[in-house]
């Protein structure tokens, strides 16, 4: 069903001189799904991303959003088009209050906010990401568990129809990977289409609808996650590289 | 506390407005001197300082404004009709220089900007619309010094308080996100390319204004002096020394640099090299206070009254 | 055939100057991410310490530039150490302060030299100042001949420091791959303060040189500041060959629109601002970078 699709990618390649990083992947996200892309390191994961979200243009195929080309288009268009992401390491405006942060993305991101609006969408998101006693508080003094929240808060606020979190899991213990997990349901059932690109599968198999399995820039799955775990190709893909994603 | 600073400001509105009445012509001279320094710093604090886009190359923007004056009035023009003609011409080029130069960060944009206001100067000077070397006389005419200077201190009034309006408003978070970090503006949705270019025009129109009173005030221009490097460089000092990113900072650089610029000039021996404060304040300011002068007087005014430091607006101010 | 002749003797002849002038700037980006302003004061102290050697002591102009190196070395690395080393460490791209503190000791080193020298425009006359000799056909003026032997002289030893020395092949690495450099036990400080004090060398050798070549005061070396940006732009800021590539490519073009056309000498710097403009704008990697885009083009 292509054209219900929200996020659709159509055959794209992307060449860096002799290096081919993405071949030929296709793939839709239908509205209101969770969608994962994974990979072992150097699988294509993180230059797909950038060509979804635009600081890089595919050598060839196509990618549409709401059925519109957004193939070259800059970040900041993108955004305002409703397709956000986040950065795997964490980029706040640091002299910046927590506030003044999340109210760059109302200002600026699809729902281009302003005044005593803005304020109240700020609020709202500030308090479901549990961030509301930090309000006040400049950006560079939060320690490393909100900066992560922050990053997600200022992406939520530009009022995406479709968010890509990059590597939100890594690096966090089994018990706020549970948290995260709980987060992206609830920004999902807020009416967000939730794209993640992680590393680990299974730091997404309890959460996402589908994955997508990258492996040397080629798509070699893609499915339920727990049908793609048992797929051979997904098993020998992480053999040596990780063996945690078999378990 | 923040009626403080809009008090303050009124007060040094009014006492600026109304200072024909009580002040002799020499000080009256000083002050316009003053309103000239605060308009260059507080405009290109626009860019500068709240979006973090050093230019050397702003006296490219007086020199427009000054040279669309002087050549209007030749044809018979009144003077100050020729004010909006010079914003505009200004704005077109800060458009035009900004629109590949934008691509460039940091101290690469800073050094393209070197390039340009050197071609543009090299390029009047050899030019014969700018009278070359020996520059070129406003028409003979009634000049009124009042009037040149109600017209000098009304725009240091207005580009304070456009200052202080873009500090503020949405077009001024969206600056500063993007001097602090560019990408994550941009994956906000912020449009880098298009607010820099609004503060690069916003600011270029306000120095150009300010170039076409000096034109008026001086009845004289010349390549040499509205393009000079010393001119970029002391419009680029000001609001550094004084406090880049604030809207106080400028206005205190500028007041301190005419100042000091007055005392100085006065000693014969330090005709040449006044500069030379300028560029060892410079140094104090990058090395032990990047929030210039006015971050300093923050710091000492807050120990003073024992309560911790308010919260810094730019630690790192650049 | 004379004017084609013309051309490219001069432009290797100020491309060597150039080279030298440039690399000053190199050495210390590529070590420290640095984008030296006070270089163009340092160039103006150069020429302004030849002249006092010369004034003084009677010095020829290009044997004191045995004295000026190892001066202005040293004055480069107490420079380093007293002000550049206070500055937070610029990362993988230049800082605004260094930029700025830097541009600070420009204006403090230009305005010390008016308070020393005054404005007055100098020049240096020795009894070969006026001679030439005739090569391929073209004169070349005796000094120039001199800057270029000395230009020539500066860039082996450079090229024999870098690829034979401790130091060279610590300030390669460095400049290569900063951590990688700081893993295998390089010291990083010490590193950055030999190669500000080379960096400065080459500055004051450069003004040294140019002292015989036109008259000068204490705002001497903006122009030639932005040349010297202009090379190291175009020569991918951290390249050797880059460099000596830049110098060739500014100096054909500043002698080429000097021969072939009519354009006032002021309009030929114009050109040379408008070239580093362009490049900065168009090529960001420089020739390099353009080099590599072309054979990929043509793969």
């Amino acid at each position: 069903m292509p054209s219900e699709a929200l996020l659709s990618v159509r055959g794209v390649t992307k060449r860096f001189g002799g290096l081919t990083a993405l071949y030929d992947v296709s793939f839709d996200v239908a509205p209101g799904e969770i969608f994962g892309v994974i990979g072992p390191n150097g699988a294509g994961k993180t230059t797909l991303f950038s060509c979804l979200v635009g600081a890089q243009t595919p050598t060839s195929g196509e990618i549409r959003f709401r059925g519109e080309r957004l193939n070259g288009l800059s970040t900041n268009a993108a955004v305002r088009r409703g397709l956000v992401r986040t950065h795997q390491i964490v980029r706040p405006f640091r002299d910046m209050t927590v506030e003044e942060n999340v109210s760059i993305g109302a200002h600026f991101g699809a729902g281009k906010r302003r005044g005593a609006d803005a304020r109240r969408r700020v609020a709202d998101v500030l308090g479901r990401m549990g961030l509301s006693a930090r309000a006040g508080a400049l950006a560079g003094t939060l320690p490393i568990g909100d900066l992560k929240r922050l990053e997600i808060a200022r992406a939520l606020a530009t009022e995406p129809a479709c968010l890509c979190l990059d590597e939100v899991m890594g690096g966090l213990n089994p018990a706020e990977i549970g948290a995260a997990m709980t987060l992206v349901s609830e920004i999902r059932a807020s009416g967000v289409t939730v794209l993640m690109i992680e590393h680990h599968i299974h730091a997404v198999a309890g959460v996402t609808d589908r994955v997508l399995v990258l492996n040397f820039g080629e798509k070699i799955a893609e499915g339920p996650p727990h049908d793609v775990l048992k797929d051979p190709a997904v098993v020998t893909a992480y053999i040596g590289d990780d063996e945690e994603a078999a378990s | 506390m923040r009626r403080l600073p809009l008090a303050t400001g009124a007060a040094l509105a009014i006492f600026t407005l109304a200072a024909p009445l009580f002040l002799e012509r020499g000080t009256l001279n000083d002050v316009w001197n003053l309103a000239f320094a605060v308009i260059l710093a507080s405009a290109w604090n626009i860019l500068g300082g709240f979006a973090g886009q050093v230019s050397l190359g702003y006296s490219v923007f007086l020199g427009i404004g000054a040279y669309t004056t002087v050549l209007l009035s030749l044809k018979g023009v009144n003077p100050f009709w020729t004010l909006p003609l010079g914003a505009v011409l200004a704005v077109l080029f800060s458009v035009l220089i900004g629109l590949p130069a934008f691509r460039l960060r940091g101290p690469y944009f800073t050094i393209a900007t070197i390039g340009v206001g050197e071609a543009v100067r090299v390029t009047a000077a050899s030019a014969s619309f700018t009278g070359g070397s020996s520059g070129l006389r406003m028409p003979a005419g009634s000049f009124d010094f009042t009037i040149n200077y109600e017209a000098m201190a009304v725009l240091a009034i207005v580009t304070v308080a456009v200052a202080a309006w873009v500090k503020r408003s949405a077009f001024g978070h969206a600056l500063a996100a993007i001097r602090q970090d560019i990408d994550a503006a941009e994956a906000l949705g912020v449009g880098s390319t298009r607010f820099k270019l609004a503060a690069h025009a916003l600011s270029a129109a306000l120095v150009a204004l300010a170039g076409s009173l000096y034109a008026i005030n001086f009845q004289y221009i010349a390549p040499g002096s509205v393009f000079d490097f010393r001119l970029s460089l002391s419009i680029v000092l000001m609001p550094i020394v004084g406090g880049v990113g604030t809207v106080a900072g400028p206005v205190l650089g500028a007041i301190v640099f005419s100042t000091l610029q007055i005392k100085l000039l006065a000693i014969p021996a330090l005709r040449d090299s006044y500069l030379f404060i300028y560029g060892a304040l410079l140094i104090l300011v990058m090395l032990y206070e990047p929030r210039g002068l006015f971050g300093l007087a923050r710091r000492l005014a807050s120990r003073l009254r024992r309560r911790p430091a308010p919260p810094p607006e730019a630690t790192r101010a650049l | 055939m004379q004017d084609i002749a013309g051309v490219l003797v001069n432009t290797v002849i100020s491309a060597a100057l150039y080279a030298t002038m440039a690399y000053g700037l190199a050495v210390i980006y590529g070590v420290m991410r640095i984008i030296n302003l006070a270089h163009a004061g340092l160039r103006m102290l150069g020429a302004y310490a030849t002249l006092t050697l010369f004034t003084r002591f009677g010095l020829d102009p290009f044997l004191s530039l045995l004295v000026v190196g190892p001066l202005f070395f040293l004055f480069g690395v107490v420079l380093y150490r007293l002000v550049v080393h206070r500055l937070p460490r610029s990362g993988a791209a230049p800082s605004m302060e260094s930029l700025l503190l830097l541009f600070g000791v420009w204006l403090v080193l230009q305005n010390l030299a008016y308070v020393i020298w005054t404005g007055d425009t100098q020049s240096i006359l020795t009894s070969y100042t006026m001679k030439s000799v005739p090569i391929l056909g073209v004169r070349v003026g005796v000094p120039s001949l001199f800057v270029f032997a000395g230009s020539v002289v500066s860039l082996v030893f450079l090229n024999v420091l870098l690829k034979a020395t401790y130091l060279g092949k610590a300030i390669r690495a460095v400049t290569q791959n900063r951590d990688a450099a700081l893993l295998s036990g390089v010291d990083a400080s010490r590193i950055s303060s030999l190669a500000f004090g080379l960096g400065t060398a080459f500055a004051g050798v450069a003004g040294g040189m140019m002292s015989s070549l036109y008259a000068f005061t204490p705002d001497f070396g903006r122009s030639f500041l932005l040349k010297a940006f202009c090379i190291i732009v175009l020569g991918g800021m951290e390249s050797v060959t880059g460099v000596a590539a830049g110098a060739l490519v500014l100096a054909f073009l500043e002698n080429a629109l000097g021969a072939w056309t009519t354009l006032p000498t002021s309009l030929q710097d114009a050109a040379s601002f408008a070239l580093l403009f362009v490049t900065l704008v168009a090529f960001p990697q420089g020739l390099p970078g353009l080099a590599a885009r072309v054979r990929q083009a043509f793969r």
